[in-house]
């Protein structure tokens, strides 16, 4: 007969604060195979693991049931314990007396104690009947993903590969760089962001253990932590990356025009063109959609032959690169190359977009004087399309009076509940710098509040009120075009509990931080959660900030939730040290607690094999009749074949049916 | 101006009680002021609606805010319920606090005027129109209850049964 110890813990008040601990503990002692009972302030305390262990060594146990708060903090702790003991640490089941039951119940003390006791005598039921079990280990595959090359995955990288891991970085983009690329300088040091990103960009290209993989976009993965076979599609540039120079002279002799992502739509960009004049790697693509196969240039065919002078007639673009890296004449594949790579973890940092201004009907969207935080960016950048000159879009001319309003789409049930975090302080950044340059420019900013806390950033916000720039708490109801593209400010003056209307030439709008859309597909393909703001899920708000729920896949950046680039580059460095850890220890634990076939009674019927969620069941022949086997890298231990099996020849080991059978009887006595 | 005494108990029964009046989103006002930017009311010249209202009656001032005259300034135009981030309907909030000013019978004789109209014809506001309905070619007399014995009779009998005929206007 089983020797069950049962420990019942008082949590502080957590847990005796609603429930009489002594009740429970008194009616474990009555149960059958309970040996020992026993009751401690703390259980997860040294004194109360020892206490465990000390019954272990006399002989009094040999399985062990806690009473206590959760197993996803705890079980560990107890876990360690039973080892530490000597008894095997799967001979252990926790009741979770605290979350599930005096938590909820606060109200109902007679009732909690009451389940107390169920819930307990269900742990012991099972607990009597465990067997003990072996951790398995697979070895990892040393080298990790990083997917994004904004700041967070650039440094996330960097990181990596300074530990001496082969590093893959995927962007989209033709270039690194991401968001922070795009900015003119960077609070609260008004840094210059170019000269400060390009650097660790260049790093980045040149490190050794880092293959940059841009254009790119991870299309597929399979596997788990340490072992994951992942396919990685690369967009066709139609241009051969190993001859191009980044030149740049497709791109000065290409006719065609498209709206320049990289200057959100100010400017236009050609066909043929390079990310941004710090691009790394610096090379140029032919964006097809855009392309206008000049002088009949189609992709894959000879070029025509000039009957003037016998030459063959080339595209202006094949023309002018003097590396010969453009062919027209080659039959490109439009879908691209998929690469596949194999890696041991994953950093996900695939960052955010900011809203559309179509988005706010009150707003104006429509008049080209009112502009996104974004676009400002790159209207005061020296790499924008004016230059750096602060030029209203609608005439080209310098504005007198400019408006800042926050909180749009942000802090606002119609669009985001979430603060943005961000857009108080890059709007007093970008105040600030055009003041500087334009002292007579009239700045007039609204804030529901202003949110600056961070180191040193208090002083730049009141240091802006000093300059000159004039704050008003109240946000922005609305815009009203006016006569040449100006625009009536519909505003509220809280301090003063008054309207406040004036006509200004040019309004930026701080919109919301989200995911893109495209955000969704990788979700799914990464087994990745969203929380309720509709970001990435961390494991734990606070103590799994960079972690998911599947595990060797890790969050940084602004996929995870908006972030400056200090908090950006403090996670990606902590994502990397968490992806570093399974390629560190070079193999990964898999727990025991996962199904298994008796292949002597399976039929080899093989209804579990598209009922596993996560593809771990196959058929395989077994005395030359095929008959299910279960991939214990792949099996997550959710007895869904265990379950469904019509021969019950799948067990689900630490829930077996003897075991499931004795917590119900427990429950129902 | 007296300075504001924060009394718990006061602020209580001044949400509970513009709650039940109709103001149910009270609470979730976060005093942005988005609301009285776009307020007509609040640009004439009747600084009490919207935000400062909501303010006030936050501050547990129910009461003393009987004889105010700004949220009869409220033209129902609802923009300030369609920039509300948060939801809060502050002219639900106007309207439930004037529906306590009418119960005591604290209403401008502007607000008079229009409910003795609404009796007599079934319209708060209602100019005789019937030669310039001709000119354009329509009947004098619109398709209303200002035309229709019967319709009046009913409306008169809706108002006499509801709330507002106990104030004694009719």
């Amino acid at each position: 007969m089983a020797k069950v110890g049962v420990y019942v813990c008082h949590c502080g008040s957590n847990i005796a604060g609603v429930i009489d601990v002594e009740a429970v503990r008194a009616s474990a002692e009555t149960l059958p195979d309970v040996a020992v009972a026993r009751k401690d302030l703390f259980m997860c305390s040294d004194s109360g693991q020892e206490m465990i262990k000390q019954d272990i060594r006399d002989g009094l146990v040999d399985k062990v049931v806690v009473a206590a708060c959760t197993p996803r903090t705890h079980e560990p702790i107890f876990r360690g314990a039973l080892q530490a003991g000597g008894l095997n640490k799967y001979l252990f089941e926790m009741a979770n007396i605290r979350d599930q039951d005096s938590w909820v119940h606060a109200q109902d003390p007679e009732g909690a104690t009451q389940k107390a006791k169920m819930l307990v005598a269900s742990a012991v039921g099972k607990a009597a009947r465990l067997h003990p079990l072996e951790d398995k280990y697979v070895d990892v595959t040393k080298a990790a993903l990083v997917i994004g090359g904004g700041v967070a995955g650039i440094f996330s990288a960097l990181e990596l590969a300074k530990m001496g891991f082969k590093t893959y970085l995927v962007e989209k983009e033709p270039s690194i760089g991401g968001v922070m690329a795009m900015l003119d300088k960077t609070f609260p040091t008004n840094d210059c962001s170019a000269c400060i990103l390009t650097p660790v960009m260049v790093e980045a290209g040149n490190h050794p253990n880092i293959e940059l993989l841009t254009y790119s976009e991870v299309e597929d993965v399979e596997g788990y932590i340490g072992n994951f076979n992942v396919k990685v599609r690369r967009k066709q540039a139609y241009v051969d990356w190993t001859k191009c120079t980044g030149c740049g002279a497709c791109a000065e002799k290409c006719p065609s025009k498209t709206p320049d992502e990289f200057n959100m739509g100010l400017s236009n960009r050609k066909a043929a063109y390079i990310h941004f004049p710090q691009a790394v790697p610096k090379k140029a693509v032919v964006d097809m959609a855009h392309c206008k196969s000049c002088g009949g240039r189609e992709l894959g065919t000879e070029p025509k032959i000039s009957e003037k002078t016998g030459k063959p007639i080339l595209a202006p673009c094949e023309k002018a690169c003097p590396a010969d890296a453009i062919d027209r004449s080659l039959k490109w594949d439009p879908a691209g190359v998929i690469k596949e790579i194999k890696v041991g973890t994953i950093v996900v940092a695939t960052g955010f977009q900011v809203m559309d201004k179509g988005w706010f009907k009150e707003m104006a969207p429509d008049n080209k004087n009112v502009i996104t935080a974004l676009q400002m960016e790159r209207l005061i950048s020296a790499t924008g399309p004016t230059g750096g000159k602060l030029l209203r879009p609608s005439d080209n001319q310098k504005p007198h009076t400019l408006t800042f309003v926050s909180c749009v789409g942000s802090r606002d049930e119609k669009h985001h509940t979430y603060c943005s975090r961000v857009c108080c302080m890059y709007m007093i950044k970008q105040a600030r710098l055009i003041k500087e340059k334009y002292p007579d420019l009239n700045i007039y900013m609204h804030f529901i509040d202003v949110r600056s806390p961070g180191k040193d950033y208090d002083e730049y916000y009141t240091g802006a009120r000093r300059m000159g720039i004039n704050i008003l708490r109240g946000k922005v109801g609305g815009l009203e075009v006016l006569p040449g593209d100006n625009l009536r400010v519909l505003a509220y003056d809280l301090d003063a509990g008054a309207p406040v209307e004036y006509e200004s030439d040019l309004v930026v709008l701080a919109t919301a931080m989200e995911l893109p859309p495209t955000a969704k597909k990788l979700a799914q393909t990464l087994g990745l959660q969203f929380c309720g703001s509709n970001f990435f899920k961390e494991l734990h708000p606070k103590l799994g900030p960079v972690e998911t729920a599947t595990e060797g896949i890790f969050l940084a950046g602004c996929c995870q939730g908006p972030k400056d680039i200090p908090d950006t580059v403090s996670q990606a460095k902590g994502a990397a040290a968490a992806a570093a850890v399974p390629l560190c220890q070079g193999r990964v634990k898999i727990e025991p607690i996962i199904s298994e076939v008796q292949t002597e009674k399976c039929s080899g019927c093989g209804i579990c094999v598209p009922l596993c969620p996560y593809d771990a069941i196959s058929l395989k022949p077994y005395a030359e009749k095929p008959r299910a086997i279960i991939d214990i890298t792949q099996c997550k231990g959710c007895g869904v074949c265990t379950a469904a099996c019509p021969s019950a020849a799948i067990v689900l080991h630490g829930y077996e049916e003897d075991q499931i059978f004795a917590q119900i009887a427990a429950l129902t006595a | 101006m007296p300075a504001i005494v924060l009394d718990s108990e006061k602020i209580k029964d001044s949400v509970k009680r513009i709650m039940e009046y109709g103001g149910t989103g009270v609470l979730k006002c976060v005093q942005c002021g988005a609301c009285s930017a776009v307020c007509p009311g609040v640009k004439a010249g009747f600084p009490v609606l919207c935000r400062l209202l909501i303010k006030k009656l936050l501050e547990g001032q129910f009461e003393e805010l009987v004889e105010e005259t700004s949220t009869w300034g409220c033209q129902a135009c609802n923009r300030c319920t369609e920039v509300c981030p948060q939801g809060v309907r502050p002219q639900e909030v106007v309207f439930a606090y004037r529906r306590y000013q009418a119960s005591e019978l604290a209403f401008s004789s502007s607000a008079t005027t229009s409910q003795m109209n609404l009796f007599a014809t079934g319209h708060a506001v209602f100019t005789e129109a019937g030669p310039l309905r001709e000119k354009v070619g329509l009947p004098a007399k619109a398709p209303t209850s200002a035309y229709d014995d019967k319709a009046q009779k009913e409306i008169q009998t809706l108002l006499t049964e509801s709330p507002m005929g106990e104030l004694g206007l009719f």
